[in-house]
């Protein structure tokens, strides 16, 4: 398959079975909500080190949030509920709870739940105040500036990690500017992130290293100064290779994101620069959820 | 199907207790059945149908006509469907009542809504004594559930209270919020002496302050704007009730209290 003189190989992104959640971060104003939403979801690019991936979801008017006031919307994906829980509490306690004018809220339903707020009271040291709204109860704890405002519990649903693929470029620039244009439109689209930074991985993986400690190692088939040195995938003119990963809540958002991803990337086209797409698999061995890139893009 | 009536066909001389004549109880039975019911009245069991003019068909839709203040216990023990009640209702409206809506077009006598665990009450006259309290002798009053009053309410309103939401379109009596473990009393009216006696937890919630003023037992916190607030307007804008359309405010005095005890209580009072 060509679009506009962009190869699409016939090959799969591979993605796994996670857990996610979305929590709505306030604040009195956009800047804070934002300040806060960036603190809960730093160092949170993959689960491989960081415990979880997180990122904003989108900036939510005052008039889509709980309280009224400036929010953002930030999905966070575990391997599984416990370590999902672990990370929620702990970022929230230290990145939103100490967020100036901040306010924290469940954004899902569901009727698996874990804490949110529920561990946080106890920083109230006993002044912490409970409150019952339509069925669900809130935190009221006293901090320096004012009160902190929390959901108790968030919703949690089966959610997938690792949607991926490949832009191959004849520069790196070319690369840059096509993951750019990508990330952009990909925004966009609803419950999912693009949990590394500014969307874009520069340093994609493969399972396995020749050292034992390492569970991954770079993804040198990709890689464009290792032409001669190994079996490499790529043809002499690529000299870049980006990946976005996407996480979702579900396959369907996922697939969404990878088709209009990819066709920001295809409307660039040869001209400029861009060669092909591709997308990292496993052989099947990492993840129940293969995402074609030819079907996708059918 | 048209609402199951019960219309009262004397001027009862005895306190009339209704407590069998429920969505629940009734659901399932023939009118024949329900006519055989046995209520307390006075001290003697009399069938229902000597005591009510028996109509309608839907169990889950029932309706007290030609009602007065001494039919007690209406609604109690109920999980589902509706009772209105066209008139005045007796002590113990509402009591134990764990889901549905119950609704009296005048007022009730003392005990409405007495250990109400859910459920939604509205009063469109004004609620006696112990509105949402325990029994006397017990130590926790509603769990939960929503009460709506229009007119007014007696004293000792939210006695015990231990969760649930109490809003009072007109004035409440005096001892409002005493003993009260948590939950959230709102008041658009005034407020009578002694507010918040011995309250443990919870919210009272007031767009004035009262003419009688704070009490000593209660210390002044500051000015504040507090998130929940948005909140909790946003919730009553669902309810038949003058509190869907006050305008939602942020700003409060906070008042805590009852520094007699463990003080954790607020008073909240709109600035």
């Amino acid at each position: 398959m060509i679009i506009n003189g962009v190869t699409i190989d016939e090959t799969f992104a591979e993605a796994f079975p996670m857990k996610g959640t979305r929590l709505i971060i306030t604040a009195l104003n956009a800047k804070w909500a934002m300040i806060s939403a960036q603190t809960f979801t730093g160092f949170a690019t993959s689960v491989i080190a960081c415990g979880c991936e997180a990122g904003i979801e989108r900036v939510l008017d005052p008039s889509e949030t709980p309280d009224g006031r400036p929010g953002v919307s930030i999905l966070i994906f575990a391997m599984g509920g416990k370590s999902l829980a672990k990370q929620v509490e702990t970022r929230s306690g230290q990145c939103v709870l100490t967020s100036p004018t901040s306010a924290l809220f469940s954004g899902l339903e569901s009727d698996t739940e874990i804490a949110l707020g529920q561990n946080l009271r106890y920083f109230g040291d006993g002044f912490q105040i409970s409150k019952m709204i339509d069925g669900k109860r809130y935190w009221r704890i006293p901090v320096m500036d004012g009160e902190f405002l929390t959901q108790e519990k968030t919703g949690v649903q089966a959610s997938v990690g690792g949607g991926n693929f490949l832009v191959l470029a004849e520069s790196q620039a070319q690369a840059l500017a096509a993951c750019e244009a990508a990330v952009e439109v990909m925004r966009k689209c609803p419950n999912v992130i693009m949990p590394f930074p500014g969307g874009v991985v520069r340093s994609g993986s493969k399972v396995g290293s020749k050292f034992k400690a390492l569970n991954a190692s770079t993804n040198d088939a990709f890689c464009p100064t290792l032409k001669g040195q190994t079996k490499s995938d790529l043809s002499p003119e690529i000299e870049s290779v980006m990946e976005i990963v996407i996480d979702g809540l579900t396959k369907e958002d996922i697939d969404v994101a990878m088709r209009v991803g990819i066709q920001a990337v295809c409307d660039l086209g040869a001209e400029n620069g861009i060669r092909r797409i591709s997308a990292g698999n496993y052989g099947g061995k990492l993840g129940p959820f293969h995402f074609h890139l030819q079907e996708i893009m059918a | 199907m048209s609402a199951l009536t019960f219309t009262l066909t004397t001027s009862a001389k005895q306190r009339i207790d209704c407590s069998p004549l429920t969505t629940d109880t009734l659901t399932g039975k023939s009118l024949a059945e329900i006519a055989a019911i046995e209520v307390l009245v006075g001290n003697r069991y009399e069938r229902a149908d000597s005591v009510f003019d028996i109509s309608g068909d839907d169990a889950a839709d029932i309706k007290f006509a030609n009602s007065t203040d001494k039919l007690d216990f209406v609604g109690r023990n109920m999980t589902t469907g509706k009772i209105l009640v066209d008139g005045n209702v007796g002590a113990y409206f509402g009591l134990f009542l764990e889901g549905g809506q119950l609704e009296v077009t005048g007022n009730t006598d003392v005990y409405t809504a007495c250990e109400m665990k859910s459920g939604q009450i509205k009063i469109n006259g004004n609620a006696g004594d112990f509105l949402g309290g325990a029994r006397p002798g017990r130590r926790n009053g509603m769990t939960g559930g929503t009460v709506i009053v229009k007119g007014n309410t007696g004293d000792r309103t939210g006695d015990h209270m231990r969760r649930g939401v109490i809003l009072i379109e007109g004035n409440a009596g005096d001892y409002c919020a005493g003993r009260m473990i948590s939950g959230t009393i709102a008041v658009l009216g005034d407020v009578g002496a002694h507010l918040g006696m011995g309250m443990k937890r919870g919210t009272v919630l007031l767009t004035q302050l009262p003419s009688r003023g704070i009490t000593a037992n209660f210390n002044d916190c500051g000015s504040h704007t507090l998130a929940f607030l948005p909140l909790l307007f946003a919730s009553f804008k669902k309810l038949d009730s003058q509190f869907a359309s006050v305008e939602s405010f942020s700003r409060v005095q906070r008042y805590a209290g009852d520094l007699a005890g463990i003080g954790m209580g607020e008073i909240l009072v709109k600035i």
